[in-house]
């Protein structure tokens, strides 16, 4: 399994940062010989499939603002259902469904499975290094998470809804 | 207009927002484009040592970080009182022209191209690079992702990191080339100019030859005469990366052009009751409100804007095609300069004129002998207290502005970024669009098409802010009456 697990977001932020910063927690968790890549990205469409070309399987985290879930919330998804993460896509370019298919078609090889974590924010427009405290919260059980994929204890990603004992609601 | 105070801008995923405000007869007072404020940029840096500006403020954005590095890094000459020997000024340029070969490439191809080469009436879900291809062909998609790729590496290359880059430094530039390094970028700057000669020829056989789409172009929709701003070099020649800031008038007469450091004595910003956005406008003309010509100070900063302040291109491949756009859109030379072209949708075609230049300057500086000198770095001596940077960002002017203490911690940052010139020229567009298309309160189909090229052709960068846009840009438009009560809202999600 190639896997890459990206950290999507703006480091100075506030909640907008949850991303990056819980694939720093991951990548001080895995063991020195892992062969799954972390890596972090800052934008969304052709920029965030250049991270993603030449991997098998891909893992986003993200942040998300519904204003349907409490901050710290957890919502996993893959990239075909219609609710997607804040910065997915790019107001400069294009959605990263349609890079990833100019990828395809330009002959780039393209993870066949991309998982999409996203953590409900509550202030994504303040510039801090900071999370808020309950977005805070939401990183060691993400990162606990993907850890458990990584070991190959969880295989369904799909799970759209949060559901009690799954996702987590937080604050 | 009866003042209204907007609400706060929604937060739901995704979306940009128009405000368009009717009169008592139901047509169009007035329109603007909410962009979301971001909050405490000045108290996030103050504290900082400066020299950390250019690896915050490049964090400001993920879209034009280079632009970001770059102005910080020469407010930062300017703080500390050095300026950078020829070669590390050489070297920045070149890492600064290959970002501009990939930053317009990708907004021609993802975002202005396909209105023309797909077509301004084609469902919005099909005016992508998807909807290029499958016109134009999917040789097309992997030149676009080849010529990202390879400037990518060069970003890399000179700046250290593929995102964000390191290697500013005040005075100079952290990382020298080696010959073999030279020889690379020399066969990228080569195969950028083939690229955009190629991208050239297509936007004239697929618009140009197309008479729909000329006229269009020149259409009074997107017509708007105002003052236009951008760097100029010694022969008032396009340049990205430094010189003098040009003002030409509407009629084309130079109003103003004064070194970016006095940019307060000519530049003011104006605060609404309605709005957190504040539009900059010429100081010394005065804001007379959201209105064209030469007595309004609205001024406009794009790659159609630094066209129209220049002489002429720096590079002789541009040089024809600059030619080219002034005289097939009917522009007059005046005292040796083409009049300004006030039709704002030629700004997709300034812009893959400022991509051949980008390659052409590109190639220039491989192939200086000085860019491969080992020593890029002037070691400054001293602190000033105040530091101003300025540069061409591909979507306008940019403008870093630093003040610090005797050891040189910022204690206040001002950035004037490149849409926010634009501000004004943008609500002026959409507003001019939705005048046409809202008569009596009854709203045409097709408004939203027409909105959105309106302001598409400025490529607005709300990237640090509103990067969150699933798929097509989803609109939000809102009609409400003076009084500030919603009438209508049409939304495509």
């Amino acid at each position: 399994m190639k896997l890459v697990v990206v950290g999507l977001g703006n480091p100075v932020m506030s909640d907008d940062s949850v991303g990056i910063k819980t694939v720093r927690e991951l990548a001080k968790k895995l063991p020195a010989n892992s062969e799954v890549i972390i890596k972090e990205a800052y934008a969304g469409g052709l920029r965030l499939m250049d991270e993603l070309i030449g991997y098998e399987q891909a893992i986003i985290v993200d942040s998300i603002v519904t204003d349907k879930y409490k901050p710290g919330t957890i919502i996993k998804s893959d990239l075909q259902t219609s609710f997607i993460s804040r910065n997915l896509s790019c107001s400069h370019d294009l959605d990263l469904i349609s890079a990833l298919e100019l990828a395809r078609i330009s002959g780039l090889k393209c993870p066949e499975k991309i998982s999409v974590w996203a953590i409900e924010a509550k202030d994504i427009w303040t510039f801090s290094e900071m999370l808020t405290a309950q977005v805070s919260q939401a990183v060691p059980l993400v990162v606990q998470e993907i850890e458990q994929v990584i070991d190959g204890l969880v295989g369904n990603l799909t799970n759209m809804e949060p559901v009690p004992g799954t996702n987590r609601r937080q604050g | 207009m009866k003042k209204v105070t907007i609400d706060p801008i929604s937060r739901l995923e995704g979306h940009g927002k128009i405000e368009i405000f009717l009169d008592d007869d139901g047509n169009v007072e007035n329109a603007y484009l909410q962009i979301p404020e971001l909050r405490g940029f000045e108290q996030f840096v103050v504290g900082r040592p400066a020299e950390d500006m250019p690896v915050i403020t490049n964090r400001i954005c993920g879209v034009c970080p280079e632009a970001h590095h770059m102005a910080a890094t020469k407010a930062l000459d300017d703080l500390f009182q050095v300026v950078p020997n020829s070669a590390a000024k050489k070297l920045r340029e070149l890492f600064y022209s290959s970002f501009f070969v990939t930053d317009h490439t990708t907004h021609f191809y993802a975002l202005g191209g396909p209105d023309f080469i797909v077509g301004p009436d084609a469902p919005a879900g099909e005016r992508n690079i998807l909807g290029v291809i499958r016109k134009v062909g999917v040789d097309i998609g992997k030149q676009v992702i080849a010529c990202r790729q390879r400037n990518h590496e060069v970003i890399k290359l000179l700046g250290g990191r593929g995102i964000h880059p390191a290697a500013g430094l005040p005075g100079g530039w952290s990382k020298a080339i080696n010959e073999e390094e030279r020889q690379g970028i020399e066969k990228t700057a080569r195969a950028n100019i083939e690229f955009a000669l190629f991208t050239l020829k297509a936007f004239d056989e697929i618009v140009l030859k197309n008479s729909v789409y000329l006229d269009l172009i020149t259409s009074d929709t997107y017509r708007h005469e105002t003052y236009y701003m951008g760097l100029v070099d010694n022969s008032n020649r396009v340049n990205f990366y430094d010189g003098m800031l040009r003002i030409v008038a509407p009629n084309g007469q130079e109003y103003v052009k004064y070194h970016p450091c006095d940019y307060r004595q000519h530049i003011a910003e104006i605060v609404m009751t309605w709005t957190y956005l504040k539009f900059p406008y010429l100081k010394n003309i005065g804001w007379k409100g959201f209105v064209d010509g030469a007595s309004s100070g609205v001024y406009c900063a794009t790659p159609l804007s630094r066209l129209n302040v220049a002489d002429s291109m720096a590079t002789p491949l541009a040089q024809e095609h600059f030619e080219k756009m002034y005289e097939t859109l009917g522009s007059k030379k005046v005292n040796g300069r083409y009049l300004p072209i006030h039709f704002r949708l030629a700004t997709h075609w300034a812009r893959l004129i400022e991509l051949l230049y980008a390659a052409e300057r590109m190639l220039e500086l491989a192939t200086d002998e000085e860019i491969t000198c080992p020593d890029v770095r002037v070691i400054p001596s001293g602190v000033k207290g105040e530091g101003i940077g300025c540069v061409e960002a591909p979507r306008g002017t940019l403008t870093h502005h630093y003040l610090t203490d005797e050891r040189g911690i910022v204690a206040k940052a001002n950035l004037i970024v490149g849409t926010t010139n634009n501000y004004a020229p943008i609500a002026m567009s959409i507003k001019k669009a939705a005048q046409k298309f809202i008569h009596n309160g009854i709203v045409d189909e097709g408004l939203l098409n027409k909105v959105e090229m309106a302001f598409r052709l400025y490529d607005p960068c709300f990237s640090c802010a509103t990067h969150n846009l699933p798929g097509k840009m989803p609109l939000h438009i809102a009609l409400k009456n003076n009084s500030g009560q919603l009438l209508q809202e049409i939304r495509r999600d």
